[in-house]
């Protein structure tokens, strides 16, 4: 059974905002400060992250797990999510085309992406506003010299990137089989 | 737990069902949440049903191999990155992409009002504070062979108490203390001791602190 300092502790460290891209903790961070061994208690911290995420989910909220910064945090389902207009890009599809363009690249690329290489996949005019739009949110860092972007560890907190490339397989998967 | 009656064919139709859907293409399993058909094989489970169960489990468990085997090839899917760049490259609609994020986006829960000195204060508890637990004992029941009667007194207090007034009354006026026999034992010098006590506090016997006499009122 969880100890109430454990509660204590886990829920702090996976909901303290770190700065302003990393929110949690890492696993690591994690065992040190619940005086857990890395080696010995790793079925044990499984148990407590069991533990506090079912405490937690009568109140909307999930643990979650970045996988760009190995971070682990907290965050509300997907209905509250929606309901607290989690969408940053309601009313902006050329940013959300353009973040989703870098995440295709990024992905390929195994971490950063040529501006030019997004350009002519996006192959629209404006890229360079939207790619300096999408850095002043934070979800993205632009190294000018090298002439690359990256995603900063944020996007992995605010999106689901598993799901977003899912729901395109399926997508994928329906529309050959419509053809 | 839901009463224990034999919900087994009702289930099996109703994975029979899911699986038509699949096959007609009208159903992805990676879609469909299963846990509740095995929590409701749980919850209706017992002995008298049991039979009809077994059957109706292995369903269940070949439509969970038939979800995995779904994953098995979402996930395979996953390693062609080119499909989506092929997509990009098939230049969607803004909006199209934009639907693609729906219900993705996750609102993060941070909790800043708590310190970094509480959760300090609570590692420390954590760490050195061990409580050790109240062990209750249970005494030793020692068989006796004697027998425990209470002993009552012969005569009452007030009986006894007038009893010792008399005498003594004849020695007062005296010292406090040449009212107590001399050799006396102990357990008798404080019977007489609280006698005292209760005669002056009836007002039966007086006390003058200054020259500490006892004395009768009206001698």
């Amino acid at each position: 059974m969880i100890k109430i300092n454990e509660l204590s502790i886990l829920m702090n460290l996976l909901s303290k905002k770190v700065n302003k891209y990393q929110i949690g903790s890492t696993k690591t961070q994690i065992l040190s400060f619940l005086n857990l061994d890395p080696k010995k208690d790793n079925h044990y911290f499984q148990e407590l992250i069991v533990q506090l995420s079912n405490y937690i989910k009568p109140l909307g909220l999930y643990i979650r797990y970045n996988p760009i910064d190995n971070h682990w945090y907290i965050g509300h389902d997907f209905i509250t999510s929606n309901l607290l207009s989690a969408n940053p890009f309601e009313d902006k599809p050329k940013l959300a085309a353009t973040l989703f363009c870098v995440l295709v690249c990024c992905l390929t690329n195994t971490g950063n992406s040529k501006i030019n290489e997004i350009k002519n996949l996006r192959n629209k005019k404006g890229i360079i506003k939207d790619l300096k739009d999408l850095e002043e949110m934070g979800y993205v860092e632009i190294n000018e010299k090298l002439n690359e972007v990256k995603l900063t560890s944020l996007v992995g907190y605010q999106l689901d990137i598993q799901k977003l490339f899912t729901k395109l397989t399926l997508k994928l998967k329906k529309d050959k089989k419509d053809i | 737990m839901i009463e224990n009656k034999d919900f087994s064919e009702s289930i099996s139709q109703k994975i029979k069902e899911i699986y038509d859907k699949v096959i007609r293409g009208e159903l992805s399993l990676l879609d469909y949440e299963l846990v509740p058909i095995f929590n409701e094989l749980k919850d209706s489970l017992s002995t008298s049903n049991i039979n009809n169960y077994s059957k109706t489990y292995i369903e269940a468990c070949n439509l969970l191999d038939t979800k995995f085997e779904e994953l098995k090839a979402l996930l395979n899917s996953f390693d062609e990155e080119k499909q989506f760049k092929e997509y990009l490259e098939s230049e969607p609609s803004d909006q199209e992409i934009l639907y693609l994020f729906n219900n993705c986006w996750i609102k993060t829960f941070d909790l800043s009002i708590l310190s970094y000195d509480f959760i300090e204060a609570s590692k420390e508890r954590l760490i050195h504070e061990k409580y050790t637990p109240i062990i209750i004992e249970h005494l030793k029941k020692e068989k006796s062979n004697d027998k425990f009667i209470l002993e009552l007194p012969k005569h009452k207090f007030t009986e006894k108490l007038l009893e010792f007034f008399e005498s003594v009354k004849d020695k007062l006026p005296c010292s406090f203390y040449e009212i107590f026999d001399e050799d006396l034992d102990q357990i008798v010098l404080y019977q007489q001791f609280v006698y005292i006590l209760h005669l002056l506090q009836l007002g039966k016997i007086q006390y003058q602190a200054e020259t500490n006499t006892l004395y009768i009122l009206g001698d």
